[in-house]
């Protein structure tokens, strides 16, 4: 049995701690959770701290790290045209890219909930996307976006289109370029799974009153299902926002952060003061204030959230 | 309910018939989207098949070849003369072979402790562990990095591995605590009256009931180190230790001792590196979609 005060209080005090029974699941809890917690502090909380110190040194790895306070920080937001840059760029990617994903995923994820003959076939197809490695997929579309040969463009010239975009080479269509990517790898994956979960959830009676007050079916999409997917649509947002800011491996692999500075993200900034000028101590500092961000995106969202999700019975 | 009354439902005859010409249409309707949404998602799949088993001229002929005119099977023959390959993949195996009886064994002990046990400071523990997954992995790279540096230990799969011995990561966790707590307490409580000790009674009683959520685990597990990039990529450096995402990387910015473009190779590259995932897909496609019913996202 729970103690109230095991479950309410840190660290518990009571003295009905001290029961042997009390004291078994102390020390079974404990053992069993102990490699979590090696994990934990020497993978998570040390380097953690670690980077919080290095964040206020000179650091190459090769000599030992130099006190220098705030000036990296100092740095980032006085002296770094690039952070600016590429925390925008991050913006624009993560902006427009989460909500049409989001968005598309769950109308893919209504159209499979619809009671129809041959949907498992659909969203087997809609899932494969998702299953090809992110590398894989960059090499692909590379491939068919490529500006001269690529089957995309060929199309788009043949339908007229005299002069159409350098797709990944091109400034302007560069994250563009990231983001249909995105898309397509995304819409129809885990998050649409989580959608159709949702979907599930919704109880039956409320589409049979709705039907016989005579609702068409975009009224039920409008007044039932939608109202009753926002906590999905919320928990993907949230889950897409931490993900999407964080984009490194597709604009890496793509095109190193060009074509110019064009896909320089965030983390491939922070990549690049990293691993290849050493700047450990700048990098870490950059490293911080990105958590800062995702941290507070994450509880700005949380707030937002009270005003538009809608949990059913409570 | 919120649905507001469009029109008044009709019980004669005209208006039946009218309801159910509108469920046709909204059947065609349903069928033509979903049709629509299928060709794009598996046009590029296809072509990078058909690029793989073409000619580099063909497919530089500014007249787009949907099918090759002959399948060039030696494309893939070319791919493994080219680049190691073959030792890429099975490097990406051996990464998964370490990682994944790890997760299994520590995430279950830790989901065990988290499900199972009344200690001071779970509570505080889970939350911190919830946490994690919110914090970007840049936080704790650097020092890592120079941690493992200073080991020695670039160049080898330690890093790479290590966290999957060490609870394998809070998602992997969550999802076994779930599925430990829907296991009902009388199981447990029997094994104990027994005389059972608490680590068997994992073994023993919960292991078996929890492979579900264990193949659920391996998989993901399985999909996440064959897809990672980030973390080889930094911790290795020698070609021979590459696993397949960096190396295929690599083959697309080499330079080879032909100068002929390379896209077909590099399209049948892609598709060798995803065919693995695609079998493990249809060989247990259930389980790809159970993470997301385990973790009892009903939301």
């Amino acid at each position: 049995m729970a103690t109230l005060a095991s479950r309410l209080k840190f660290p518990g005090m009571s003295e009905r701690l001290t029961t042997t029974k009390q004291r078994r699941e102390n020390f079974y809890g404990y053992l069993f959770l102990t490699p979590w917690l090696l994990g934990f502090f020497g993978l998570f909380i040390g380097p953690g701290l670690g980077s919080l110190y290095f964040s206020l040194t000179k650091y190459d790895v090769l000599s030992p790290p130099e006190w220098i306070g705030l000036d990296n920080y100092i740095k980032m937001f006085t002296d770094d045209p690039l952070f600016y840059t590429s925390l925008g760029r991050t913006f624009y990617y993560a902006g427009l890219g989460v909500p049409l994903g989001v968005i598309g995923s769950m109308f893919l994820a209504i159209l499979l909930n619809a009671k129809l003959r041959g949907l498992a076939m659909y969203r087997t197809l809609f899932f494969m996307p998702s299953l090809v490695p992110i590398v894989a997929s960059v090499v692909l579309w590379k491939w068919l976006l490529h500006a001269d040969f690529g089957i995309i463009n060929q199309w788009l010239i043949d339908m007229g289109w005299s002069d159409p975009p350098g797709w990944f080479g091109d400034r302007r269509w560069a994250i563009p370029s990231l983001i249909m990517m995105g898309l397509w790898q995304g819409l129809g994956g885990t998050r649409m799974i989580i959608f159709l979960a949702g979907l599930q959830g919704i109880p039956e009676s409320l589409y049979e009153a709705a039907s016989i007050d005579g609702a068409t079916a975009f009224h039920k999409l409008r007044h039932v299902t939608i109202p009753l997917l926002t906590p999905t649509i919320f928990f993907n947002m949230v889950l897409g926002v931490i993900g999407g800011l964080q984009v490194f491996t597709a604009a890496f692999v793509a095109t190193e952060g060009g074509s110019g500075f064009a896909t320089t993200f965030y983390s491939l900034h922070l990549y690049r003061h990293a691993f290849d000028y050493w700047n450990m101590g700048y990098a870490s500092s950059l490293a911080w204030f990105f958590a800062f961000v995702i941290v507070s995106m994450t509880i700005w969202q949380l707030r937002l959230s009270r005003r538009w999700v809608f949990y059913y019975g409570s | 309910m919120a649905a507001t009354i469009e029109r008044i439902p009709s019980t004669d005859i005209s208006g039946d018939v009218y309801r159910r010409g509108r469920t046709h249409i909204q059947k065609a309707v349903t069928y033509i989207l979903l049709t629509a949404a299928g060709l794009m998602f598996a046009f590029p799949l296809f072509w990078t098949v058909s690029s793989s088993l073409q000619t580099w001229q063909e497919l530089r002929s500014y007249e787009p070849h949907l099918f090759p005119s002959i399948p060039q099977w030696a494309n893939y023959a070319q791919v493994f003369q080219s680049v190691p390959f073959a030792r890429w993949m099975g490097n990406s195996f051996l990464i998964t072979a370490i990682t994944i009886p790890g997760v299994i064994i520590t995430g279950s002990l830790t989901a065990y402790s988290f499900a199972r046990f009344n200690y001071i400071g779970k509570e505080f523990w889970f939350v911190l562990m919830l946490g994690t997954m919110m914090i970007p992995t840049q936080v704790t790279l650097i020092p890592q990095y120079v941690l493992f540096f200073n080991l020695k230990l670039i160049n080898t799969y330690v890093p790479l591995t290590i966290g999957s011995w060490l609870g394998g990561g809070a998602f992997m966790i969550f999802l076994l605590r779930q599925f430990i707590m829907s296991i009902p307490r009388d199981l447990d409580e029997a094994a104990l009256m027994d005389g059972a000790s608490p680590i068997r009674i994992l073994w023993g009683v919960l292991l078996p009931l929890m492979k579900p959520a264990l193949t659920t685990v391996a998989i993901l597990q399985f999909l996440g180190d064959w897809n990672e990039f980030f973390g080889p990529f930094i911790y290795l450096s020698k070609v021979e230790l590459f696993t397949a995402a960096v190396g295929l990387r690599f083959f697309q910015n080499i330079p080879l001792e032909s100068r002929d473009p390379r896209d077909h190779l590099l399209m049948a590259a892609a598709a060798i590196m995803t065919i693995p995932v695609i079998t493990l897909f249809a060989a247990a496609q259930r389980y790809f979609i159970q993470g997301v019913v385990l973790s009892g996202l009903k939301v």
